[in-house]
């Protein structure tokens, strides 16, 4: 009895640790080693949670980039104005290894001022 | 956001989860709260089962469990209240997350198994005196219960990340 409660929580330690070692979740699947750069206006963009998203007209084709929770991003200073239609922005990031197209920014630039948005 | 149609989509659209997208607290708040919940959940669950398991003999079963089932739902209930901003976020990208479906389909053979419980096992438990080791069915029951409810929580862990 004694053996199977330890062994439970053993399990579920283990898949805990797992699941952590991923440190943010879903960033194993975006590609770390090879960050990108995309500029371009803001051709959509939505304010909201679980993260904000905004889509992005670069040269090449247009990207779609995950940004932060909309709680984090306000404290950071990128408020919903910052990331509106129109905007001009940069944003730092990784490259989805899933979704073609769709990166996760590590930080955006807008009027020559840069939010962190880890 | 792309919403999707038919159901999921309207639930999107519901003021739930509009809210839920919108306000800036909702979502972390029922964030905090799935986690709070499933803390009283899984807590209370543990040790029915461990008692059932054979786990703190000198209690007598039948009070043991009554106050641990009143945890249990309070937890339950958090975490179906929470679960259900969560959810209504984003219901069409969930609803295709693989890891999503299976953690539906584990509660439901926790609730399942419950309900069986309750139904062919509970008596003999109830009547049971401090001391003595349980029935066999209590006791697959129990380490069952264990499993499935671990699952549970694993798996809600890992629906960020697949």
């Amino acid at each position: 009895m004694k053996i199977t409660v330890i062994a439970s929580a053993a399990a579920a330690i283990i898949l805990l640790g797992i699941a952590a070692a991923n440190a943010h979740h879903g960033w194993g699947s975006y590609d770390a080693p090879n960050p990108v750069t995309v500029e371009g206006s803001i051709s959509e963009s939505n304010y909201q949670n679980p993260h904000a998203t905004i889509k992005v007209k670069a040269p090449d084709k247009e990207w779609t980039i995950t940004l932060a929770p909309t709680s984090r991003m306000a404290s950071r200073g990128a408020t919903a104005e910052k990331i509106a239609v129109g905007n001009k922005v940069a944003a730092y990031g990784y490259p989805s290894k899933v979704q073609p197209n769709e990166m996760r920014a590590e930080s955006i630039t807008f009027e020559g001022n840069t939010y962190q948005l880890r | 956001m792309e919403s999707g149609s038919g159901l999921l989509g309207a639930i999107e659209q519901s003021w739930l989860g509009v809210a839920a997208r919108e306000s800036v607290w909702l979502y972390p708040s029922a964030n905090v709260g799935h986690i709070l919940g499933l803390m009283i959940l899984a807590g209370s669950i543990a040790l029915i089962d461990a008692r059932l398991l054979g786990a703190f003999r000198e209690m007598a079963p039948g009070p043991f469990l009554r106050v641990g089932r009143r945890f249990a739902i309070a937890g339950l209930l958090t975490m179906l209240l929470t679960g259900s901003v969560l959810f209504a976020a984003e219901a069409t990208h969930v609803s295709a997350n693989l890891i999503f479906q299976t953690k539906l389909a584990l509660i439901g053979t926790a609730l399942a198994n419950v309900l069986l419980f309750e139904l062919f096992v509970a008596r003999q438990v109830r009547i049971g005196i401090a001391g003595v080791t349980m029935p066999v069915a209590a006791r697959l029951s129990a380490a069952l219960s264990l499993g499935l409810w671990l699952g549970v929580a694993t798996a809600g862990r890992l629906i960020a990340y697949f």
